[in-house]
């Protein structure tokens, strides 16, 4: 339960936007135009990703009527945003220790490392593990993660010819460790 | 309890757009601004009397008056006027007590001249 929570956890916070926002929205001052220079990012890229995010229960907008100064917080973080944004900075820990870029970049990614970490190494395996993901998104993330030499697909006969995704031995510490992090903010 | 001073908030689209129309427009000097967090305050004629601005995504334009004194308001009006002030309507005078000539920032928030009138007796 605690694993397919842990996986939910690193999809929710895939995306372009999502981490870079958690992280910074608070040095920002939670003010819009702060947020946006920080981030450069375009002003109506930035509504429609804070719109999601508020969607999502992760941030509260504050409206003009709730602000009583113009420095106070236009955007600020739930409980759950608390939440996302140390499971954020778990994820960004691991990725600067893979060294093999912004993977929660793309959805899905993070995922099949997990999935790959609690020992699902067969395709249909993963796919029942990470239910909601189509065939093709996963076909394509794991052919992308093998480019980057951060997955391997081994021929394996037993129990019946196929192929078997393992992590490379370099990145599983990190996928590791970033599975004892989360599994110690859930 | 109070110290001198006084000083007014508001939330501005643009921090470029409102400076140039407080300082250029109104006449008014830049005190401080802080780029990084889309803010600035300017310094009004009055001693130890600012406003501030800090950039939002959603302005309601304020429609509370603040009013500065003028000593003669068709003249102020005039200069105003000449350097870019939009007023709303003409000037009103409330006989015996003062004239008054309205504009709004370029956010909207609402700004008012006035010239007391000294009272005929």
């Amino acid at each position: 339960m605690t694993n397919v929570r842990i996986i939910q956890t690193t999809q929710e916070l895939s995306g372009r936007w999502t981490i870079p926002i958690l992280l910074t929205l608070q040095q920002a001052g939670g003010r819009f135009t702060p947020l946006g220079r920080q981030l450069e990012i375009s002003p109506s890229r930035l509504s429609s990703n804070l719109k999601k995010l508020e969607e999502q229960g992760i941030i509260k907008h504050l409206s003009p009527y709730d602000r009583r100064h113009p420095l106070l917080p236009e955007y600020q973080l739930t409980e759950k945003g608390l939440f996302l944004r140390e499971a954020a900075q778990a994820i960004q820990a691991a990725e600067s220790g893979l060294d093999r870029g912004f993977l929660a970049e793309k959805s899905w990614n993070w995922p099949v490392m997990l999935a790959l970490h609690y020992q699902c190494h067969r395709f249909q395996a993963i796919r029942k593990l990470l239910q909601s993901a189509t065939p093709r998104i996963l076909t394509m993330r794991i052919t992308e993660l093998c480019e980057q030499e951060i997955v391997q697909k081994l021929l394996t006969t037993e129990p019946r010819p196929g192929f078997n995704y393992w992590l490379q031995p370099d990145a599983e510490p990190s996928v590791q460790k970033l599975e004892k992090d989360l599994y110690s903010l859930i | 309890m109070y110290k001198p001073g006084l000083t007014i908030w508001y939330n501005v689209a643009n921090l470029e757009r409102t400076l140039t129309f407080y300082t250029e427009a109104l006449g008014f000097t830049l005190d401080f601004q802080d780029d990084d967090n889309r803010m600035a305050m300017i310094q009004t004629n009055t001693k130890d009397c600012c406003i501030g601005f800090a950039e939002a995504e959603t302005v309601v334009p304020v429609t509370s008056s603040t009013v500065f004194e003028v000593e003669n308001m068709e003249q102020a009006v005039e200069k105003l006027r000449a350097q870019g002030v939009t007023f709303t309507g003409e000037i009103e005078t409330i006989p015996d007590f003062v004239k008054l000539a309205t504009f709004s920032d370029p956010d909207g928030h609402c700004f008012e001249l006035s010239e007391t009138l000294v009272a005929h007796t």
